[in-house]
């Protein structure tokens, strides 16, 4: 293992969650450099959702520490939206959370996800894979340090796939930590590393494309 | 577990104190959270058809013929007309309804956007206040147009008519913080719904002593209409001012606000 040369973007440790009597996570850790993209990778149930919410800090953990070298974007695997309101309002009410200046990037990233035709429409009438798009969009509004994505590309066609492999790795040029839960074994070259999820574990492996500065567990 | 830092980070507060933010989060919350609770077009139409329908099908159905109501501030017992003191309680009854509606429909379906919200980097206490506020402009505003709509069908004296609208809003008020406690608190939408009509119907209509066996009882007293209709009929039909009830109505209202917000406080801060 390669010592950081910097600051983990994110760090966690010993991370434990049960449901009733069903352990979940069972000591798992996770470091991610800052321009590192990881993917976890698991079966159906292994925890895979569990862990993000509790890197989000959506979720607590039942024994275990969470670090952050800075700010976070969390796309939940449901789009959490409010069906009452237009794409251009969400871009809104996330800019007033986040204390944005302008809406430069939600409106850039409309063009690069491609539904910019929708930004007047409220959300209640859009198709599964725009909620997503916005979904993605406002998760990287702020251009956060660390993102962490839950399947994200569900109900994506193969465009606005592409669309995003491209957003990430320029979201990684620029220093971005990126954590993604993924289930599509050919986009696996994609990553620098692969956490595979396991009884509660996190066992991590350094693929073709990992540089030799990425930090591993 | 330690605490992530969920907040905008060194670099993104250099950039906010360099440039002032587009949004004002109170503004931006206030706008968005009254335009949730009126984009309902189910409670719309409630208000629209239900009221006049309702005063009209309780008046032919009561007349006019003469009830006892006792004022529990004075110990006065007027001798009222029944058409006038049903319109009354028919209006906090459809309000009462349509208000909570209204509020716990959409209270409940903003509480995950509204953690991630709060995700993001709104402060509670700022969506809180906008939630507030904006329960209160509903409020108010069904209150206004139930109170306009009942001329239609009894004109009361000016005075008579404000002590009217000042019950409704009082009520009204009640019913939207009891609606927003049950948007944080039950988990399907039937036991929310259930509860408003079940708690609305029992609570206005035992209000009224038209063929009501508990009618002018002190066990009245403890219901969240109480306070609403004795300051609406004292001030319409009493010449009573009883401002000592409306601040009864208010206090109902002040408990369930307080209540839900401190379960929206709880449920949507973070976990770490």
């Amino acid at each position: 293992m390669t010592e950081p040369p910097s600051r983990p973007a994110l760090r966690a440790r010993e991370l434990h969650k049960s449901y009733g009597r069903h352990r979940v996570l069972r000591g798992a850790d996770l470091t991610v450099a800052p321009g590192e993209l990881a993917g976890v990778v698991g079966e159906n149930g292994a925890g895979k959702s569990t862990l993000l919410q509790i890197l989000a800090g959506t979720l607590a953990a039942d024994q275990g520490t969470v670090e952050l070298g800075g700010t976070l974007g969390y796309c939940p695997q449901q789009p959490v939206l409010s069906d009452s309101l237009t794409v251009a309002q969400h871009l809104q009410y996330f800019a007033a959370a986040f204390r944005l200046p302008d809406l430069r990037r939600g409106e850039e990233l409309l063009d690069r996800l491609g539904f910019r035709q929708y930004r007047d429409r409220t959300v209640g009438e859009l198709s599964g894979g725009t909620r997503q798009k916005l979904n993605l969009t406002l998760a990287l509004l702020h251009e956060p340090d660390v993102l962490l994505l839950d399947e994200p590309y569900q109900g994506f066609d193969w465009e606005t796939y592409l669309r995003f492999w491209d957003l990430v790795g320029e979201l990684r040029e620029h220093g971005t930590a990126i954590v993604v839960i993924t289930h599509l074994v050919f986009e696996q070259d994609r990553f620098d590393t692969l956490a595979d999820l396991a009884d509660g574990r996190l066992a991590v492996r350094r693929t073709s494309t990992g540089s030799s500065d990425h930090v591993h567990a | 577990m330690s605490t992530p830092d969920l907040r905008p980070g060194p670099a993104a507060a250099a950039t906010a104190a360099a440039a002032k933010p587009a949004f004002s989060p109170f503004a931006t919350a206030l706008r968005f959270a009254l335009r949730n609770q009126t984009r309902n077009r189910l409670a719309g139409m409630l208000l629209v058809a239900f009221v006049p329908v309702w005063y009209l099908l309780m008046l032919l159905m009561v007349g006019h013929q003469s009830l006892e109501f006792r004022l529990f501030a004075t110990g006065r017992v007027l001798a009222v007309d029944g058409g006038h003191l049903t319109l009354i309680s028919a209006g906090l009854n459809a309000l009462t309804l349509i208000v909570g509606f209204a509020v716990f429909d959409a209270v409940r379906k903003a509480l995950a956007f509204d953690r991630r919200l709060v995700f993001a980097g709104y402060r509670q206490n700022t969506l809180i206040a906008a939630k507030i506020l904006s329960v209160a402009v509903v409020a108010a505003a069904v209150a206004l147009y139930t109170a306009v709509v009942l001329l239609a069908f009894w004109r009361p004296d000016p005075v008579g008519w404000l002590a009217v609208l000042g019950g409704y809003t009082v009520s009204a008020l009640t019913y939207g913080a009891f609606g927003l406690l049950l948007g944080v608190l039950v988990k399907g939408d039937l036991e929310g719904f259930f509860l408003i009509i079940m708690g609305g119907l029992m609570d206005t209509f035992l209000q009224n002593p038209l063929g009501n066996p508990l009618a002018n009882k002190p066990v009245l007293q403890w219901f969240p209409s109480f306070g609403p209709m004795q300051f609406a009929v004292g001030g319409a039909l009493g010449h009573t001012a009883l401002w000592g009830h409306l601040a009864l109505g208010l206090a109902w209202a002040a408990v369930f606000a307080l209540a839900g917000l401190l379960i929206f406080h709880r449920r949507t801060r973070s976990c770490s």
